[in-house]
């Protein structure tokens, strides 16, 4: 049987990816769009990005588990 | 470095008390709590070519705070992965010690609760095993703090005679702790007194026993060793007190609403949303409240 804590195991790291990448692609092109070298808009994307799926998971976890506990 | 190793003393009492009461369950889960998160900490670094720094202590005090914080009916997987996720997502993520955002051992107990909710139940009172409800449910339940303490004494919930999280359920051990915390200035006094102060003065202005909101749960766990932690918490003294009646706030408004909206399903315990919602505030509360630099 497919656990469901795996399900939801998978929906944090989904979450948590998605959010990740969407923002680093968003930052990215913006960072170049106004100039910043590369590497530069690489670095500061990449860490505005991880900051961002961190917040984003957290709020849905915390969402998450009052909704879950509905159902428990 | 010395000062993660005085957490680790400060945690003893409440480790030896969690051995007492819950015996070779509590030995597994802190053992599983601090390997998990020792080794995932050694290999997300050695993946990231990152200098390995498990030697610091830092992992081993996210492992067993977590470990503190959980249920003897958790599963060792369970709380293997936690750790895992709260020493990659929560610390390692943002470039480890000192640039994480949340505490890596609450983020890692908001993923225990979520991902793990079914293995949290049944709570077992301490030596017997018997299983019965901790006196926050029951304040649930009846929405009557008179109810629970009918159940459990005020001395109970002092001493740890009542069930719970391995690591919350003794007061006096988690006190004894803070208090060698405290006398070493290995934590900001402000964040812990704030914190209780609120819960104190609220208990008080909506006429219920403060000692009873003071030893519940785990309070005195959240506030004296993972709302203190240096790395997510205010730098300066207006912050920290702003930063600990926050979390006071949201722990009594979690407490309220909890029983008192029914139909709806809340947790009867509030530590880990209402630290982890202020981490969030940290950097906010560090750039805007420096203390005035004193002309000379």
């Amino acid at each position: 049987m497919f656990e469901s804590w795996i399900i939801r195991l998978i929906s944090v790291l989904v979450v948590m990816i998605a959010v990740g990448l969407g923002w680093f692609q968003v930052r990215f092109s913006r960072l170049k769009k106004h100039g910043v070298e590369e590497a530069e808009a690489r670095s500061k994307a990449s860490v505005q990005a991880k900051t961002s799926a961190l917040i984003v998971t957290f709020l849905y976890m915390v969402a998450m588990v009052s909704v879950a506990g509905l159902f428990m | 470095m010395k000062m993660m190793y005085g957490m680790l003393i400060a945690l003893t009492p409440a480790v030896l008390y969690s051995l007492y009461a819950y015996r070779l369950q509590a030995l597994l889960l802190i053992l599983t709590g601090i390997l998990s998160a020792v080794a995932a900490e050694a290999i997300y670094q050695k993946l990231t070519g990152k200098k390995v720094t498990v030697k610091d202590g830092s992992a081993a005090i996210t492992g067993t705070l977590l470990a503190l914080a959980v249920s003897t009916s958790t599963p060792l997987y369970a709380l293997g992965i936690s750790a895992a996720f709260g020493i990659i997502a929560g610390k390692q993520l943002l470039g480890g010690v000192g640039k994480n955002l949340f505490n890596p051992a609450l983020f890692g107990r908001l993923f225990y609760l979520f991902v793990f909710a079914d293995s949290i139940l049944p709570w077992r009172r301490p030596v017997d095993m018997t299983t019965a409800a901790t006196p926050l449910e029951i304040l649930r339940e009846t929405g009557d703090v008179t109810a629970s303490l009918e159940m459990y004494s005020l001395a109970d919930m002092f001493l740890g005679r009542i069930p719970g999280t391995i690591g919350e359920i003794s007061a006096l051990a988690l006190l004894l702790g803070a208090a060698f915390l405290i006398y070493k200035k290995y934590v900001r006094w402000r964040i812990p007194a704030s914190i209780l102060t609120t819960i104190l003065v609220l208990s008080i202005v909506t006429g219920q026993n403060p000692l009873f909101h003071l030893f519940a749960g785990s309070l005195i766990l959240g506030s004296c060793f993972m709302a203190t932690d240096p790395m997510t918490s205010p730098r300066y003294p207006k912050g920290q007190l702003i930063f600990g009646v926050g979390i006071g706030l949201i722990i009594m408004a979690m407490r309220w609403w909890g029983w008192q909206t029914p139909g709806v399903y809340e947790f009867t315990e509030g530590t880990t949303f209402a630290i982890l919602a202020m981490n969030l505030t940290v950097p906010y509360l560090n750039s805007r409240l420096k203390p005035a630099r004193k002309k000379s």
